[in-house]
């Protein structure tokens, strides 16, 4: 315990300081009419569709101390029942393809997609491989795309803060 | 009109017995069950006059063979004859169609019973209350064993019984025995005279012997013993009728020898009743979370609702010591209310799960579940009697043990250290319960009635037949009254109490319950109407926006399947880990490797068993030893004629030898 309080005294503050506000004028009306809905508070909860695991690091990290998107209103969730957005990575494989659509079923409205990294908008490097079934977008309807393979934290916080409004 | 409709009960009650023998095989089920309802009906009709103030006595010299018999209802007994009347309409009318695959025997033992227990309350001397009680004990000892043929737990279950109810008895007929020798007369009313004026050793002596055998009619802990065997082995209307009337005569012994025919004693006595109640509580709420089967886990909380009533007595008694009668008489109104409540649930449970065992054929909550669109009239039975135990508001066991908490919290400032001390636990404890009990609750009403069904008994079972559907739903509809309007029963509860502890009542109203003594307010109704009101506006904003109907989640790969369901025992596993120190489980993981390879498993093997550690501690050595004995004495009596006659001859010189020297 003690080593503990010491470890988080000697550490201190690591969170980066807080990025000038993102501009929300990059969504398009629908996007940003939902988001105005949700009024400053996303749950999301994060599909892997097929991804090579790269994203999910960098999400981690996203949500990790030193990035902190939770401090502008974004929420990783374990249910889509408990979830106003979707945050799907990696190309679509076949098997996952069920998945993914009852997944968004699942998800009370207003909701949102959030294809993350170039797999889960175009496939990729995974374009036309067998196993796949086509990017985010062939299977659900998908509202803001985060392009980068993988998309650095940044991109990510930055995205979802265009999704808070805050 | 007391008197009348006593004798037509008990009347009605031996016609039963006599129906249950004698009518023809077709038409027995429903002239027995009829004959119980209607005598309880009568019991109900005569407890309530002698509650509205027609009180009776009766000395009856001449009937032979039992002459001297001597009854009177004052409204305390008054109250206890109207709910065992009560509960006794509710169990007749659900034999009707339950007790048709039964024998004989418990169609005519079953009036015979209620009978009994509707003359243990009107008992006014010694000679009678014990042949009452014994009368109720043997009658009820019978109705357990009703299905021995059938099933070999019946016969231990009975077993144990029997020995619990006649130790019982041996204590209470000690003590009362011994009671009416120092008071010279063994009328309840020579007692009362004489009670006040005996000795301080006696008078504990007394009260701890009445209190021994009423604790383990009541089921309170370490006596308890019996209950969680007995009950799931007789035939439901008879678990409704020992577990929701019988263990309340346990109750009023103890309060009618303690504060009415001993007129009050030392804070100690009052020390052992509120401590054994607060044992029992918490004991038997434990056991209860944790049983699989779903009448051992009713025959537990019978146990802790007991233990309830007795932390209210104990804590009445310790008040009215203190002189502080206007507490007294609360908490003692608390726990007369709970014992009417208690009553009302239990045997709205009792007759429920009877229905479940029988539409299912277990009641193993583990097997069962999704009865809720096969037995729809059951499952909201089960619920408002669930809802009654587990003491939320709109349950009729939430404004008793409310009343009980309020009495228990205003209760420390008066009455010096042990007060003080004793009444902060108390409330502890009372808290403890409560919140054990809803957790116990949810897990009986959601595994046991919700989701999916989790075998194929439970996926067949159907809907009962009407009469047994009608006994629950009556004792339902007591349960609703008494949660809503709990001021319709008070006033009766309150002149019971007058009886024990003289003063003003400490409960009046109407919507609205007032306590005198410790300024607080309590209204059921205004609760329920607020709630209704605040469901409408919720339901009302929610129907503004558009709904859509989704699937079930599933994690997006379904079919869900009942394996995946909470079962009982993992829904009370957390609690089980809390309370590991208390409940000792027995667990064991037993790993069966490939022949193969010992690094490859075949099969991997997991047993968890919640044993009762009382029973395992207390009452095993006690069985050894008695066992021991048995085998010693075996040696004595060996079969030898000549020794039999040595042993007479020796026995007889050692008594004249005796009389000789004392002479």
């Amino acid at each position: 315990m003690r080593e503990l309080l010491r470890k988080i005294r000697a550490t201190g503050r690591v969170a980066e300081p807080a990025p000038e506000r993102p501009d929300t004028a990059a969504l398009d009306p629908a996007t940003a009419a939902k988001a105005r809905e949700l009024a400053g508070s996303v749950q999301v909860r994060h599909v892997d569709a097929g991804s090579c695991n790269g994203c999910e690091v960098e999400i981690a990290s996203a949500f990790g101390p030193v990035y902190d998107a939770e401090r502008y209103g974004a929420r990783l969730v374990a249910s889509p029942r408990h979830a106003d957005a979707l945050v799907v990575t990696g190309p679509v494989t076949r098997n996952m393809r069920m998945a993914l659509r009852r997944t968004y079923e699942a998800v009370p409205e207003p909701r949102v997609v959030v294809a993350l990294g170039d797999c889960a908008r175009n496939c990729g490097v995974f374009a036309g491989a067998y196993g796949v079934e086509g990017a985010v977008s062939d299977v659900v309807p998908v509202d803001v795309e985060i392009a980068g393979c993988p998309p650095p934290p940044e991109a990510i916080v930055a995205a979802l803060r265009g999704l808070t409004g805050r | 009109m007391t008197a009348a409709a006593f004798a037509a009960a008990l009347a009605l009650g031996l016609l039963g017995a006599l129906a249950g023998m004698a009518a023809p095989r077709r038409v027995r089920p429903f002239v027995a069950g009829s004959c119980t309802a209607a005598s309880g009906g009568a019991g109900v009709v005569a407890g309530v006059a002698a509650l509205t103030g027609h009180p009776w006595t009766a000395w009856l010299p001449h009937l032979l063979p039992l002459a001297g018999t001597r009854l009177a209802i004052d409204p305390l007994g008054g109250l206890f004859i109207a709910v065992t009347g009560a509960v006794g309409v509710c169990a007749g009318v659900y034999g009707i169609a339950y007790a048709r695959p039964l024998g004989r025997a418990v169609q005519a033992v079953t009036p015979l019973f209620l009978a009994a227990m509707l003359l243990v309350p009107a008992a006014a001397s010694v000679s009678t209350f014990l042949l009452a009680w014994e009368l109720m004990a043997v009658a009820s000892l019978l109705l357990v064993l009703a299905e021995h043929r059938h099933r070999a737990s019946v016969r231990e279950a009975g077993l144990w019984y029997a020995v619990m109810t006649q130790a019982g008895l041996v204590a209470l007929l000690g003590g009362l025995v011994g009671f009416a020798a120092a008071a010279h007369g063994e009328s309840f009313a020579r007692l009362r005279e004489a009670g006040h004026a005996l000795s301080p050793g006696v008078r504990a002596a007394v009260f701890l012997a009445v209190f021994a055998g009423c604790a383990s009619k009541a089921g309170i802990v370490p006596l308890h013993v019996w209950l969680p065997r007995a009950h799931p082995e007789a035939p439901a209307h008879v678990s409704a009728l020992m577990s929701a009337a019988m263990v309340n005569l346990g109750v009023y012994g103890v309060v009618r020898v303690g504060f009415d025919l001993l007129g009050g004693g030392p804070v100690w006595w009052w020390l052992v009743v509120l401590a054994a109640g607060a044992a029992s509580a918490l004991y038997g709420i434990l056991q209860a979370v944790v049983a699989t089967g779903l009448k051992r886990l009713l025959a537990y909380s019978t146990c802790e609702n007991m233990g309830l009533v007795l932390i209210g007595t104990g804590a009445a008694g310790l008040l009215a010591h203190a002189g502080a009668h206007t507490l007294a008489a609360l908490a003692l109104t608390a726990a007369l209310l709970h014992v009417v409540n208690h009553a009302a649930f239990k045997t709205v449970l009792f007759l429920a799960a009877g229905s479940v065992v029988r539409a299912a054929g277990t009641g193993n909550l583990d097997a069962l579940g999704g009865l809720r669109t096969r037995m729809p009239v059951t499952t909201v039975l089960f619920g408002v009697g669930a809802l009654g135990a587990s003491a939320l508001p709109l349950g009729s066991g939430f404004v008793s043990e409310w009343l009980l908490l309020q009495g228990l919290i205003k209760a420390h400032g008066s009455g010096g250290t042990p007060m003080a001390v004793t009444m902060p636990l108390a409330v502890a404890v009372v808290a403890l319960t409560a919140g054990l009990a809803v957790a116990t609750f949810v897990k009986a009403f959601g595994v046991g009635f919700l989701a999916r069904p989790r075998s194929d008994q439970a996926g067949s079972a159907a809907e009962v037949p009407d009469a047994m559907l009608l006994g629950g739903a009556l004792a339902a509809a007591c349960c609703v009254l008494l949660a809503l309007v709990p001021a319709a029963v008070v006033p009766g509860v309150a002149r019971a109490v007058r009886v024990l502890v003289p003063g003003p009542d400490a409960v009046t109203g109407a919507a609205t319950l007032r306590l005198h003594g410790v300024a607080s307010t309590l209204s059921p109704l205004w609760i329920a109407v607020a709630l209704a009101v605040a469901l409408a506006v919720l339901r009302l904003g929610v129907a503004r926006r558009a709904r859509r109907k989704a699937r079930l989640w599933d994690c997006g790969m379904g079919p869900l399947s009942a394996r995946m369901e909470y079962t009982a025992t993992s829904f009370a596993e957390p609690l089980q880990r809390v309370f590991e120190n208390v409940l000792a489980p027995e667990t064991g993981v037993h790993v069966t490797p490939l022949a193969e390879s010992s690094y490859l498993v075949e099969r991997v093997t997991y047993r968890a068993r919640v044993g009762d550690r009382i029973e395992r501690r207390l009452y095993r050595p006690v069985i050894a030893a008695a066992a021991r004995c048995g085998e010693g004495a075996r040696r004595l009596a060996n079969g030898s004629v000549h020794r039999y006659l040595g042993y007479g001859f020796c026995a007889f010189t050692g008594v004249l030898i005796v009389l000789a020297v004392t002479r």
